[in-house]
């Protein structure tokens, strides 16, 4: 294999990855405030995917608009989700494993819900993008993948500024460690737990409107991203934030050589049992979260 | 007292077993027929679940995996080697017993979503190998051509019904044994159970395997049902609904656990007059039932069903 397609492949595994590791970010937010692994997460991503199909196809309201609509719409959703339905749970107590579960049906509700208001069948939307390669360097570059770059790179900075930079971003990390000292000096935990819902859903709506032009939208793909994203979320670290991005750019890579270097067909099982390996190995993944680390 | 409530407890079951006893005779529709087949079916990996999480705490997501290995060895035994099916039968749980007890493995260090992360990761990787290895699994195209142990569409149901009775009683047993108390405390506690004298790693590993005996059981009971496998009856969805079966049952209950799988196996079609929304709803209805477990508490279930194996549905911190 010469050095161009080499390389071609590890840009196309980035695209991917970097698409696994906002999913895997969003879990890894709600970890940290919650403690509760967000299983719903994949689904989560593809509702976003369709309400930008919605908003960009349908309705076809320029990019950014319905790229903004799709964000806020998803982020209120999540918000929602926290208030009406997982925080009163945590509130009452409940066994963390009931929590987990109801997690699960949650995702099974997205999946039939998106099955009966968008159908069966396969959509996708035009790439805003273009599809017409860019060269650099001998090396062929879809317009989408600078993209993503780009806004994945702007994204994780705001992020980072918002958690560190504002008093909602400092409150929702003092939750996220101290829940207790954190209410006891006035911050809403409420309030922050449901705000990292939001950021959390947000995100995966994010990896669901850029991931629909490359993979067209089916209402089971949840399934199989979501894998990906915990596989992202466990390599990496759970609860880490650098974790997260380098987990999830590892699996896009991976999966990307593995399925042209050795067989496309068995790409999934090999990523699963890289995981496997993983948590019987490293089980705090590559960077370990401590307090200070937790975003 | 304590008494009472056994006699109660088994009454109860035995009542539900007459009653379904009934359904041959009763002349139900065989669509109906088949279903009622189906929940029973269901029961039995609905059990094996009981044991892992209610009794044990562990939770699985890949027990669609296991169902699926059970199904498709007593598949590929009776149809490519023309094995007879009841030596099949006695075959195919030991295989998911053995592929559940590497399953178990993972359980010695891991916990919480990790293990539950594994055990999805196992279930998918079931999955497509199915949908991959064509040569011995017909691939997505299926495999079909399955016969069952019984023939007879109302002997196969009566040896169902008694078998659902069996593991119920064992089920049941087993929570009392000595065994079913080491489970119960590595639920509890871990540590505590260790510094007791419980060997954690061992029983954690008794708890896969007896369970994925189970699921493979289930599964080869599957395949003499449908006589078709494909690889699409044991995805993710099918192992949460599974899982969410346990969940609605009441986690360790045993009467509670085969009716929530008749039941819920039987919503579906209930539902059948809304046509497409039915599945929305029925998931709307278990998120419900999640939210409220608390609230509900199963108090009044319990009063009905007697009093429940293990600690209540949504105790413990």
């Amino acid at each position: 294999m010469s050095l161009v397609t080499f390389v071609q492949l590890i840009i196309q595994g980035l695209n991917m990855g970097l698409i696994y590791a906002l999913a895997a970010l969003g879990i890894s937010l709600i970890w940290n405030a919650t403690s509760l692994f967000n299983f719903s997460q994949g689904d989560l991503l593809t509702i976003g995917g369709y309400v930008m199909l919605t908003a960009f196809s349908y309705l076809a309201l320029p990019y950014p608009v319905a790229f903004l609509i799709t964000v806020v719409v998803m982020g209120v959703a999540g918000y929602m989700l926290s208030k009406g339905y997982f925080y009163p749970m945590f509130k009452q107590n409940f066994n963390p494993q009931i929590i987990l579960i109801g997690t699960v049906a949650l995702s099974i509700f997205v999946r039939n819900g998106i099955l009966l208001t968008w159908g069966p069948d396969a959509q996708t939307y035009a790439n805003p993008f273009g599809s017409k390669a860019v060269e650099i360097l001998g090396v062929n570059i879809m317009p989408h993948y600078i993209w993503n770059v780009v806004i994945v790179a702007v994204l994780v900075v705001a992020l980072q500024m918002f958690l560190r930079g504002t008093v909602i971003g400092i409150a929702m990390r003092a939750v996220a460690q101290k829940p207790v000292a954190a209410s006891l000096m006035g911050v809403k935990v409420e309030q922050m737990v449901s705000m990292t819902f939001l950021l959390s859903t947000g995100l995966a709506a994010i990896s669901g409107l850029l991931v629909a032009p490359i993979i067209p939208l089916i209402p089971e793909m949840g399934g199989l991203l979501a894998i990906k994203a915990f596989a992202a979320v466990l390599i990496g670290g759970l609860g880490s934030f650098a974790g997260a991005l380098v987990g999830g750019v590892i699996i896009g890579i991976a999966e990307v050589l593995f399925a042209t270097l050795v067989v496309s067909t068995y790409k999934d099982v090999f990523i699963f049992a890289v995981l496997i390996l993983f948590l019987l190995i490293r089980p705090g993944g590559i960077f370990k979260a401590d307090i200070s680390e937790k975003v | 007292m304590g008494k009472a409530f056994g006699f109660f407890k088994k009454n109860i079951l035995l009542i539900i077993v007459l009653l379904l006893a009934l359904v041959p005779v009763a002349g139900v529709p065989s669509y109906q027929f088949y279903i009622i087949e189906r929940g029973l079916q269901n029961a039995i990996i609905v059990l094996s679940l009981v044991i892992l999480l209610g009794y044990t705490g562990l939770l699985s997501l890949g027990h669609a995996g296991l169902l699926a290995v059970g199904a498709y060895t007593f598949g590929i035994l009776t149809v490519t080697y023309g094995i007879n099916p009841w030596i099949a039968l006695m075959v195919a749980p030991v295989v998911a017993a053995a592929l559940g007890a590497l399953l178990g493995i993972p359980s010695f260090k891991l916990s919480g979503p990790f293990l539950v992360v594994t055990t999805i990761a196992f279930g998918e990787i079931v999955r497509i190998l199915i949908l991959n290895w064509e040569k011995l699994t017909g691939g997505p195209y299926g495999l079909g051509g399955i016969k069952s142990v019984i023939p007879s569409a109302k002997g196969m149901y009566y040896f169902l019904l008694v078998l659902v009775f069996l593991v119920s009683v064992a089920t049941m047993r087993l929570s009392k044994s000595r065994i079913g108390l080491a489970f119960k405390a590595i639920k509890e506690d871990e540590v505590a159970a260790e510094v007791m004298g419980v060997n954690v790693r061992r029983y954690k590993l008794l708890a896969f395997t007896i369970s994925s005996f189970m699921a493979g059981l289930s599964g080869a009971l599957f395949a003499c049902l449908t006589n078709y496998l494909n690889p699409d009856s044991f995805t993710f969805a099918e192992s949460a609904t599974y899982l969410l079966m346990v969940v609605l049952g009441g986690m360790a209950n045993v009467v509670g656990a085969v009716a929530s799988a008749l039941g819920v196996t039987a919503l579906p079609e209930v539902l059948r007059f809304m046509v497409r929304s039915r599945m929305v709803v029925y998931s709307l209805v278990l998120l419900l039932v999640i939210r409220y477990s608390k609230s509900l508490n199963m108090k009044t279930l319990r009063k009905v069903l007697g009093k429940p194996e293990g600690s209540t549905l949504g105790g413990g911190e």
